[in-house]
């Protein structure tokens, strides 16, 4: 079973992530004090200690025999391993840190099946920015416990720190997956580095997606902006490895992001004038500044800035994307198609552009075509609920019953799960992780 | 293919160390163990002190694989990886050395300076400021560099009054200008990029407002007023130029500082800062609904800034709004407790009001950070 989150001080035997314990606003680097407590650690303690009684039994009379055989060189005295767990939780508790990761290191090594110690001596380790090593403990204990929980997180972190990004990335994910995500700092921390990692892998909407949840619950920090100006800009980059001389158009876009996500608009225009003023002839600008127009509900403007990105990007296949997408609104069908066949062309593999041209053949009558782009839409992103309305839409004009029924079904429990992932009671306890697709 | 092999195993085969030809072994007896590991350790020493820096960071390796916690190992083989500018290296040793030897000054203050040149600012700036809390022995070079890379890192956080600090500190110790004119430039003009970041077209107005700022700290005003003109002429629409201008003016010119201020605030609404140095010399002046009403728009938009709450309740205690006034300064000093001129504002506002016991706590608040600021000097 699994316990509920305890702070260890109310729960020594159930410990887990402790949100008063771990981390200090921004550093990110998430001084963590970790500790399972996934089952009932009580049981665990109590078999444990019958098999304890057991070994030491033996041990004992083995001693006592070796001790009887050759008085000469009696045995150097072992501390149980009762003892050194002890001591490496006095240690800790006494920020002995050295102690107690030596400690820990002994307990581990004499029983390596004890998830508690790997997962405390992970997170000493981390606490001292000892990211290799911490990482080696955490791989130790998700070994023995790999249900997702706060150690995946741990280990992500670890390995984002050691530059192993795709390793990072699945790790979070399967953080991500799970229901206990540990303190408030933790998730925090963890959601952070997971959308920095999606603006690397070029999933910008899903990044700010999750950035801009950062940034009404955290507020204003320099990390936020920067990693919010990346994703803004659509370049593929982590903070640490993006050229010197984007720094300006990074900071401008990250603060006009910032500002929008807060629904600060004036703000946001602010940075995104100076953004405008100072690199509007530079690709991904008018893109972006259609996005603001878009949030702020002013698809007229939008289009515009969308028509000027795509005079500098002829191959801008988001900015045709959106740019149809308003014009299947303002009925301009055959604008719509043309864009969103182009984007078809330019990137095949992009679920949106198949969706918007099924979109844009629907409404210009095509039906069939229509159903035709939405399946292979589907195919390539099943989780979009969206697509589904479109395609239960398409069967449904098609006469299909059966097929139009399955698709509404389909897109009524995705929309819930997203509704569900969106209210605000999960938040508080479960921040959403994920961007809808 | 074979024949471009070649000097990469030449160069391995020299790089290694004679005693790594056999790797000893962790199982092996205890006195053979201790052997290899002192024998390690003296290559390592007479490479390094022959400024043979491959050499020296294989034994060193080598030397660590016997004896994991060896402080003075890990520290050599730190600062040669940060020598050797491998500088992801250089921090995943000194963390290793830091932890056995947590209170040195030098370790963080080298662990801040490798995570600066690998762009992990945060931690860099934490690290460094730690260090130079530690204290850094004598070694001014070192202090100094340590200094820079704390402004800097200031600056692109957004702290740029605590970076022009730092900076004036380095002036007065004798650091060479020429060094300080982009971060003081950087700073003053509110732009939170180092200076390896500067883009191509802005660097002169970024070095005129340095140089200008440079002119001011060595009192010579006419020079950098000089600089201002320039600079107004011909960046006059570039945000913080006339933040930068106004703020000197408002204690020589008042009016003309207040103008630039507007203008300032007619280019970027939502400077802060520039709202309340404005707001701040309406109230001066006398002019206290201007003051009062301009603090409190600039607290609608930056509800925190605790500037803002002083300067409105220096504007309410004006107005007679003594417990109005007294609740903003009271804000003010919970986010700026060590700020001694919010702490006289509420002593001379509680005294007024007849609150002694309160007024005697702030007098001996300030009579408290008075003498820390002596000690630390």
């Amino acid at each position: 079973m699994l316990l509920p989150y305890v702070k260890h001080s109310e729960h020594p035997s159930a410990r887990l992530l402790c949100s008063d314990c771990f981390g200090r606003g921004w550093a990110l680097r998430a001084k963590a004090h970790v500790v399972a407590g996934y089952k009932n650690s009580s049981n665990t303690h109590f078999i444990d200690a019958q098999c304890y009684i057991a070994v030491m039994y033996r041990v004992f009379s083995l001693l006592a025999l070796v001790s009887m055989a050759s008085p000469a060189f009696p045995a150097p005295p072992q501390k149980s391993f009762d003892e050194v767990v002890k001591q490496a939780t006095s240690a800790r508790n006494e920020d002995r840190a050295n102690e107690a990761i030596g400690l820990y290191r002994e307990a581990v090594k004499m029983r390596p099946s004890w998830d508690e110690g790997w997962l405390w001596l992970g997170t000493v380790l981390y606490d001292q920015d000892r990211f290799p090593e911490a990482q080696d403990s955490f791989a130790h204990f998700v070994a023995i416990k790999p249900q997702p929980g706060p150690a995946w997180a741990m280990k992500g972190l670890c390995e984002f720190e050691m530059h192993d990004y795709p390793q990072a990335r699945t790790d979070l994910q399967t953080w991500g997956r799970g229901d206990i995500r540990g303190g408030g700092d933790l998730t925090e921390v963890a959601a952070f580095h997971w959308a920095m990692l999606l603006t690397r892998q070029g999933e910008f909407v899903r990044a700010l997606y999750m950035l801009a949840d950062r940034a009404r619950h955290d507020g204003e920090s320099p990390p936020l902006i920067e990693a919010m100006g990346l994703a803004s800009l659509r370049m593929p980059n982590l903070p640490e490895d993006y050229p010197a001389e984007f720094r300006e158009r990074v900071w401008l876009a990250g603060k006009s992001a910032f500002y929008a996500s807060m629904h600060d608009y004036a703000r946001s225009e602010e940075y995104s004038q100076r953004l405008l003023s100072k690199y509007g002839q530079q690709p991904e600008v008018h893109y972006l500044e259609g996005t603001h127009r878009l949030f702020e509900l002013k698809p007229a403007d939008a289009a515009q800035e969308f028509r000027k990105e795509l005079q500098i990007s002829p191959q801008h296949s988001p900015a045709m994307l959106e740019l149809a997408r308003i014009d299947i609104d303002t009925g301009d069908q055959a604008e719509a198609l043309s864009l969103a066949r182009h984007a078809t062309e330019i990137d095949p593999a992009n679920p949106d552009a198949h969706h918007i041209l099924g979109r844009a053949l629907l409404a210009a009558g095509q039906t069939k075509e229509g159903s035709q782009e939405l399946e292979a839409a589907e195919r390539l992103a099943p989780n979009n609920a969206a697509i589904h309305f479109h395609l239960a839409t398409a069967y449904k004009e098609l006469g299909r019953k059966q097929d139009a029924d399955r698709e509404m079904s389909t897109y009524v429990s995705l929309k819930e799960k997203s509704q569900d992932l969106d209210s605000g009671e999960r938040r508080d306890a479960k921040p959403s992780l994920e961007a809808p697709e | 293919m074979i024949l471009m092999l070649v000097p990469a195993v030449l160069a391995l085969s020299i790089s290694l160390p004679p005693q790594s030809a056999s790797q000893p072994s962790r199982s092996a007896g205890t006195a053979d163990h201790s052997v290899a590991f002192d024998e390690l350790a003296q290559t390592a020493k007479r490479a390094r002190e022959e400024i043979h820096d491959d050499d020296a960071i294989e034994a060193y390796r080598q030397a660590l694989l016997l004896k994991p916690e060896w402080d003075e190992g890990l520290w050599y083989l730190g600062t040669l990886q940060y020598k050797k500018e491998n500088y992801f290296e250089a921090c995943t040793i000194l963390r290793r050395f830091l932890a056995q030897d947590p209170g040195s000054g030098s370790g963080w203050a080298m662990l801040g300076l490798s995570e600066f040149e690998s762009h992990d600012y945060l931690r860099a700036q934490d690290h460094l400021q730690r260090g130079m809390t530690l204290g850094l022995a004598d070694n001014q070079k070192l202090i100094a560099r340590v200094r820079y890379v704390i402004a800097i890192l200031l600056t692109r956080s957004e702290q740029f009054d605590e970076s022009m600090d730092v900076l004036f500190t380095l002036m007065t110790n004798g650091a060479d200008t020429s060094s300080l004119v982009e971060p003081f430039g950087l700073a003053a003009l509110r732009l939170p990029f180092l200076p390896s970041e500067i883009p191509p077209g802005r660097r002169e107005m970024i070095r005129m407002a340095g140089t200008a700022t440079i002119a001011l700290e060595g009192r010579r005003n006419e020079d950098a007023e000089k600089l201002f003109s320039e600079l107004e002429a011909k960046y006059p629409d570039q945000p913080g130029v006339h933040f930068l201008i106004g703020a000197y003016f408002l204690s020589a010119h008042p009016d003309e500082g207040i103008k630039e201020l507007k203008q300032e605030i007619e280019i970027s609404p939502a400077h802060v800062p520039a709202r309340i140095r404005l707001a701040e010399e309406y109230i001066k002046q006398q002019n206290l609904d201007q003051g009062i009403s301009l603090a409190q728009e600039t607290l609608k938009l930056a509800p925190e800034a605790p500037l803002a709450h002083m300067v409105l309740g220096e504007g309410l205690i004006a107005k007679g709004d003594s417990a109005g006034g007294i609740r903003e300064l009271e804000t003010a000093r919970d986010s700026l407790p060590d700020q001694t001129e919010i702490l006289w504002d509420l002593f001379r506002a509680y005294s007024a009001a007849g609150r002694k016991e309160d007024a005697s706590r702030a007098k001996d608040e300030i009579e408290r950070l008075g003498k820390q600021e002596d000690s630390a000097h």
